[in-house]
């Protein structure tokens, strides 16, 4: 019926995305992970580097992960001078994916304020915007009324537990929708030749002579010289089929929207002391994430304590919200390391294992940039440059960043 | 994530009445000899174990004791007297 009143759709095939491949006995790349961080290593290895004989293996389905359960929020205003380049660089990359992919990543860029409750949090993001704006990311350091001015359902008196004591405004960061990013970049790579091998279940890795021989799955062994652990919360596991321990702890991380609303807030807005953020989405709910549980776990239920803390911390900051109804929550597993920066790392001590984890809730909005440079790191075997200070032998030099204002001790209990 | 825990004192309660401390990982190393490696071992890495795993916890809202428990990371349910890998 809808192909006789819309005239392009007559005589089209309904195509599929993802084509069904049989497993090959073996492939130039093996690629741990069907999340953000694998698939788009898989489309950079393809597009950029050649290399289109690449395996994804992933034990659900694309996206199933971190990469769909994420506030799709993204920003560029880090803190170290090792994180911002690549997150600025990853902030503009997503409108040239939406054109060179042909797929709308609907890339909403409206802006994150990120809101300062005590002089020692706007202290530290003195600091921050400072660093950000040495690199040239645009950020600014906004007081209450300013605040007000840019979010006016924000309440800004003193009625509040923590009143709001001014801000750090970044207004080219923004929300991307997850799943088309993550749809998006896997229909480029299988255009490509990438094979897609969903519901499949790496079971162990070979190595042979300090060299990476084969990966065992639940559908047969597959040989290849290179593998890329993009696992995401379940890294530790696949790493530890390797014999290497990672310092991760994989935390469960909640978030819920509301029932959809006429367009009330227009930016991304953060609290770390609620800790909270919420954005409303472009179907108008209000989408927002909470802290993480604080003990590791692999499961993603969710809890009445954290609807009851999301209600609260909304409906102080934007009393405006109160009455509104939650629609759903979900949960997702947060990879956390100590110092809150990813672990990224290849050929040390084995050749041809590559790992790209511990990205905790910097994930999503990193996603894309880092799959470009780890094909970069794949294809040639050098660690570009931007990656090489996130490498796990930093821990044992004592060499932890500083993403956070806190001392880098980061774990469930904090 | 409804995780009751059995405090040795107070009995089964309210995990978030808990701060968790840690998967259980054996004794300080000496310092004698101590490379980076291996304080780095001790400090920071951990097994993750998708499993049952022995763990510390803390009772913070509570009597305040320090103790160790079997959990099913998996299902999030404390375990009693399982075997441990």
């Amino acid at each position: 019926m809808i192909s006789k009143i819309i005239p392009g759709l007559s005589g089209r095939k309904k195509q599929r995305i993802l084509k069904k491949h049989p497993l090959k006995e073996s492939y130039d790349a093996v690629i741990i992970g069907g999340g953000l961080h694998g698939i788009a290593a898989a489309y950079f290895l393809a597009k950029e580097r050649g290399m289109t004989d690449v395996a994804v293996i992933e034990k659900k389905y694309i996206g199933f992960g971190g990469s769909g359960r994420n506030t799709a929020i993204v920003r560029a205003n880090q803190r170290t001078k090792e994180n911002l380049p690549l997150y600025a660089e990853g902030l503009e990359l997503w409108p040239r994916l939406t054109n060179e992919l042909d797929f709308n990543l609907m890339f909403f860029n409206c802006g994150n304020l990120n809101l300062a409750h005590s002089e020692a949090a706007l202290g530290s993001m003195r600091l921050q915007v400072a660093s950000a704006q040495f690199h040239g990311v645009e950020s600014e350091l906004v007081d209450a009324k300013q605040c007000k001015e840019i979010v006016p359902i924000l309440d800004i008196s003193d009625r509040l537990t923590y009143p709001v004591m001014g801000g750090m405004y970044h207004p080219p960061g923004g929300i991307v929708r997850h799943d088309a990013v993550v749809w998006g970049l896997a229909r480029g790579a299988v255009n490509l030749g990438v094979h897609i091998h969903q519901g499949t279940e790496v079971t162990g890795i070979n190595v042979h002579r300090g060299s990476i021989a084969s990966v065992e799955t639940s559908r047969g062994r597959i040989s290849t010289p290179l593998v890329l652990n993009a696992a995401g919360a379940y890294s530790t596991l696949i790493s530890a089929m390797v014999g290497i321990r990672l310092p991760i702890h994989v935390l469960t991380i909640q978030a819920m929207v509301t029932q959809p609303l006429k367009p009330l807030l227009n930016h991304v807005v953060s609290s770390g002391a609620y800790h909270c953020y919420a954005n409303q989405t472009l179907k108008g709910e209000i989408a927002t994430g909470a802290h993480m549980d604080p003990w590791p776990n692999y499961t993603t239920d969710v809890s009445a304590h954290y609807i009851k803390h999301q209600a609260e911390a909304l409906t102080e900051l934007m009393p405006c919200l109160k009455g509104v109804k939650f629609m759903r929550s979900w949960a997702g597993l947060a990879d956390m390391t100590p110092d809150m920066a990813p672990i990224i790392d290849g050929n040390d001590h084995i050749k041809g294992y590559f790992m790209d984890c511990g990205w905790g809730y910097f994930g999503f909005k990193s996603g894309a940039i880092i799959g470009k440079y780890m094909a970069e790191f794949m294809a040639t075997g050098r660690c570009p440059e931007r990656l090489a200070p996130f490498n796990l032998r930093r821990y044992e030099d004592h060499k932890l960043m500083g993403e956070i204002a806190n001392p880098v001790n980061y774990g469930p209990w904090n | 994530m409804s995780l009751t825990i059995t405090c040795p004192i107070c009995g089964k309660r309210n995990g978030y009445e808990f701060r968790f401390g840690g998967e259980e990982r054996g004794p300080r190393p000496d310092e004698e000899g101590l490379t980076h490696e291996q304080w780095c071992n001790y400090v920071h890495m951990r097994k993750n174990i998708g499993g049952i795993q022995r763990e510390w916890w803390y009772h913070r809202d509570g009597c305040g004791s320090w103790f160790t428990i079997q959990r099913d990371t998996l299902t999030n349910l404390e375990i009693k007297g399982a075997e441990e890998i």
